[in-house]
């Protein structure tokens, strides 16, 4: 008997080796999973202390910064979307120049749009070494920047990148500040990120269609999609309802900005702020959704929906965008012109209906060096380079000339086609490093300067990006929060609720039972303050 | 019948793969090693040839899953770039409050084990029952072709599985409302239905993992020695009698040390699974949401590391629980079962 007992528990451990190694190898699986999600986190951080350490300390550069050079490093360089073809070809070139100058190689890392805020996240808060990352107010600049995820520059800006310092204007320094100092190198360059109806033309003119300048004719557009091209979709759309179709009314509404957590304030009244949530403004937003989504305008899958909200339109799937901004806009427009010169599309910004708009807020692109850059001297005069040297910032925007581009009447001009060419006009992202004095425009972009130059006459002041929100004392609620707008709120923001009073009052009652006044109570405190900081009226 | 079996005692042929087993066996063996009453250290210079081959395992151990423990600390301080994890300061239970702030906190728990349960159980019986049938399969070539069909999903990646079920099940151009349109049915809105998925996320766990829990079961069949089943065929048992008798008893064991590993888990969802066929679609949520979802899609939001390590705490402290509880009812009935 104590003999088969023995047996029996090597019949148990045998099944248990095969079941562990089973277990490994699913938490393999897993583990490899999330670190390609990581946006291959580990290899590329060692590869820079690697690069870093072991280098021997060659010929020292030329000293026209400031700072020592010394010794050779690799940056690590982290863009948002997706890598252009030929980078690894740029990356050489531009790693030639650098070599030289600043005895400096870079790496640029490229995220890819799928779940970019995860990855940017982890990025930042895992602690691996990266010199220069991407900043914008859409990738939360300013909490990053408040909680220290950034270093501040002040005091290296004159060491490392004094040119750099000086191009940018005092003012736009000042209002990249978080809590009186700079974490961020803001972009110069003067745009217009506003919405816009993108639609297509050729379909307007075929079923004579309204031009979409305010809700109503955009409806009035789609109906006429709807009649006449039952198989399209009559606008693009994907899972974001909140990016794609709230804060997109919102913003038609005249509201300040993207407002979280329900608040409201418009633009003509910033000293005003109200519970958006609740309101009958809301109401009727939530009714002109479910009006679209039983017209056909949403798609009933519309959350389970992983596409950009490009590709529908580039591809013809979808008629048309509820807001987009006028350079995206033009993107596409080129992109169409090679692979579907038939079609035509169109654009009507908003700002044509709502009477004023908005350019781009220094915060909108920058750079910064993470708190846990090796080099953030070296990254900075790079970064300089990048931005104030002719022959980086042209080779990293528009790639090589001849091969990837020639430069026609002071036009830029793509070889081939935007699938054929490996580095598309701006291809690595560079929208944080362009230099107007550098920079080339498609002759397609007239049409956007145009826009811009209509945009520039009603043009206002951005008063809302500015404002750096610290909610690390409702942190938990904000988390909270977020899930029961996402379980509660999108479904009726994407009109996918039938009965709209009491789809809002379970949502408004769990909104409450997750801490929602506490937040809106803070929030508006902090709103508050800060209007009354920069004495806004 | 019962008699004869335990008289045929032969050495099974199972037991040489135990050398390849590697680290994890050794904690487990240490039970049936007989115990020496002359003090640890007697016992560490007596083996130490055995415990010199030990060492590599246990630093494996140690430095993959003891060491990274004091991370445990982060559920309780405040996440800051600046300063370091002892440094930060020291918030309590605050990074908790997440957790039932909106109220989900036992929906989540109940959904997860709920769903958990329902893959251990099902996915259990199914695989046994599919070995059992394979095993007794007598056609080599069909066998073989039937595993391996049984096992192609398992390399499947969720992300292109949730591709393929977009696609049969969304409304406007789905697969399964063109497929009724063409029989004259209405179509059916499968995602605005938080019921219908409850099955379907079990179903496709099922699909998926059926294949290799089967292989792990077919082993075990494996290694059950012939003479009993010539044995039994001299006593004159059928073929049902064979497997209710001999096969289903020698596979217990194997069942219950599956069942333990995948009891301390219980907490920790099929994340890729239900992230990817679910996503951002709330409207689900209720029948849907698994405390992994809800994590991550919070902590999506406001990455804090503090509130992360917060509920990855919660699932291990619940694993841990249940697996102590689970082993220690397994031990009071049947000692030989139970893990340790």
């Amino acid at each position: 008997m104590k003999k088969k007992t023995g047996r029996r528990s090597l019949v148990t451990l045998t099944t248990a080796a095969l079941a562990l190694s089973l277990l490994a190898g699913c938490g393999g699986n897993n583990n490899s999973g999330n670190s390609a999600n990581g946006a291959n986190s580990g290899t590329d951080g060692n590869k820079d202390t690697a690069a870093a350490t072991d280098s021997t300390t060659s010929t020292a550069a030329p000293a026209e910064t400031g700072i020592d050079t010394s010794k050779k490093v690799e940056l690590q360089f982290y863009m948002l979307g997706d890598a252009p073809k030929d980078l690894p070809v740029i990356q050489d070139e531009i790693n030639k120049m650098a070599q030289e100058e600043l005895n400096a190689t870079v790496k640029f890392n490229y995220t890819s749009w799928t779940d970019w805020d995860q990855k940017y996240k982890l990025l930042l808060s895992s602690g691996q070494a990266i010199d220069l990352i991407f900043t914008a107010d859409w990738t939360q600049y300013q909490s990053y920047a408040k909680r220290g995820a950034f270093l501040a520059i002040d005091d290296l800006l004159p060491k490392a990148a004094p040119e750099l310092q000086k191009f940018v204007p005092e003012s736009m320094w000042e209002d990249v500040k978080v809590d009186g100092k700079i974490y961020t190198v803001p972009a110069t360059y003067k745009e217009y990120v506003t919405n816009g109806f993108v639609y297509r033309e050729d379909l307007r003119k075929k079923y004579d269609l309204p031009v979409p300048k305010d809700l109503a004719s955009y409806e009035a557009y789609m109906d006429g999609i709807v009649k006449n091209e039952p198989d399209m979709m009559p606008m693009s759309l994907n899972s974001d309802i909140g990016n794609n179709l709230h804060y997109i009314y919102t913003e038609l509404n005249k509201m300040i900005g993207a407002l979280p957590y329900g608040m409201g304030v418009k633009y003509e009244s910033p000293t005003t702020v109200y519970s958006y949530w609740g309101s009958d403004e809301q109401k009727e937003e939530l009714k002109t959704m479910k009006r679209w989504a039983d017209k056909g305008f949403i798609p009933k899958n519309v959350l389970n929906i992983k596409d950009t909200m490009q590709d529908p339109m580039t591809s013809g799937k979808a008629a048309s965008m509820f807001g987009d901004n006028p350079t995206r806009y033009n993107d596409m427009k080129m992109k169409i012109s090679t692979t579907h010169p038939e079609w035509e599309l169109a654009y009507s910004p908003f700002g044509l209906t709502t009477g004023y708009a908005t350019p781009v807020h220094p915060i909108h692109n920058g750079f910064a060096i993470p708190k846990s850059s090796k080099n953030p001297e070296r990254a900075l005069a790079f970064y300089e380079k990048l931005v104030l040297d002719k022959r980086y910032n042209q080779l990293t925007q528009y790639g090589i000339e001849g091969k990837n581009y020639t430069v026609e009447d002071g036009y830029y001009k793509l070889v081939g086609t935007s699938t054929s060419n490996g580095f598309s006009r701006e291809g690595m992202n560079g929208w944080a490093w362009r230099n107007p004095e550098f920079m080339l425009f498609d002759k397609g972009f007239d049409g956007v300067k145009a826009i811009f130059d209509e945009l520039d006459k009603i043009q206002k002041p951005d008063l809302f990006l500015g404002f750096a929100e610290d909610y690390s004392s409702y942190q938990a609620e904000k988390a909270a929060l977020e899930q029961v707008e996402k379980q509660y709120l999108f479904p009726l923001e994407a009109g996918l609720v039938e009965d709209i009073d009491k789809g809002l009052e379970t949502f408004m009652q769990k909104a409450k039972q997750a801490g929602l006044e506490k937040i809106q109570t803070e929030w508006t405190k902090q709103w508050n303050a800060y209007v009354a900081e920069k004495g806004i009226k | 019948m019962r008699q004869r079996k335990r008289k045929t005692g032969t050495p099974l042929a199972i037991d040489l793969p135990l050398k390849g087993g590697g680290p994890a066996a050794s904690p487990l063996g240490s039970g049936t090693v007989k115990k020496k009453r002359k003090g640890f250290l007697h016992e560490l210079i007596h083996n130490r040839i055995l415990f010199l081959m030990l060492l590599p395992a246990l630093l494996f151990f140690l430095v993959n899953s003891y060491f990274p423990m004091v991370g445990v600390y982060y559920a309780f301080t405040q996440f800051d770039f600046n300063s370091g994890l002892f440094s930060a300061p020291f918030v309590g239970l605050k990074n908790f409050e997440f957790l039932w702030k909106s109220g989900t906190l036992v929906k989540l728990t109940l959904n997860t084990i709920g769903y958990n349960l329902a893959f251990i159980v099902l996915g259990n019986v199914l695989a046994i029952v599919c070995a059992i049938l394979l095993s007794e399969l007598r056609v080599k070539w069909f066998k073989k072709l039937t595993q391996s069909i049984m096992f192609l999903p398992y390399f499947v990646s969720f992300v292109i599985l949730s591709v393929i079920v977009y696609n049969v099940f969304n409304y406007d151009s789905g697969f399964l409302n063109t497929l009724l349109a063409r029989f004259g049915a209405g179509p059916v809105d499968v995602y605005n239905k938080p019921v219908v998925w409850i099955f379907l996320i079990i179903l496709f766990y099922l699909w998926k993992n059926l294949g290799y829990s089967m292989v792990i079961y077919l082993a075990a069949i494996t290694g059950i020695s012939d003479e009993y089943y010539e044995a039994a065929k001299i006593d004159g048992a059928h073929i049902f009698q064979r497997i209710w008798y001999i096969t289903v008893p020698m596979l217990k064991s194997t069942f219950v040390v599956l069942l333990l590993f995948s009891l301390g888990s219980i907490m920790k969802g099929q994340f890729d699974l239900f992230y990817q066929l679910i996503g951002n679609n709330g409207v689900l949520y209720n029948t849907t949401d698994i405390l992994d979802t809800y994590v991550f899609r919070s902590l999506k939001v406001t990455f804090d590391i503090g509130m992360a390590t917060a509920a990855g705490l919660y699932q291990s402290l619940f694993g841990f629980i249940l697996i102590m509880t689970v082993n220690y009812i397994i031990r009071k009935i049947n000692d030989d079962y139970a893990l340790f």
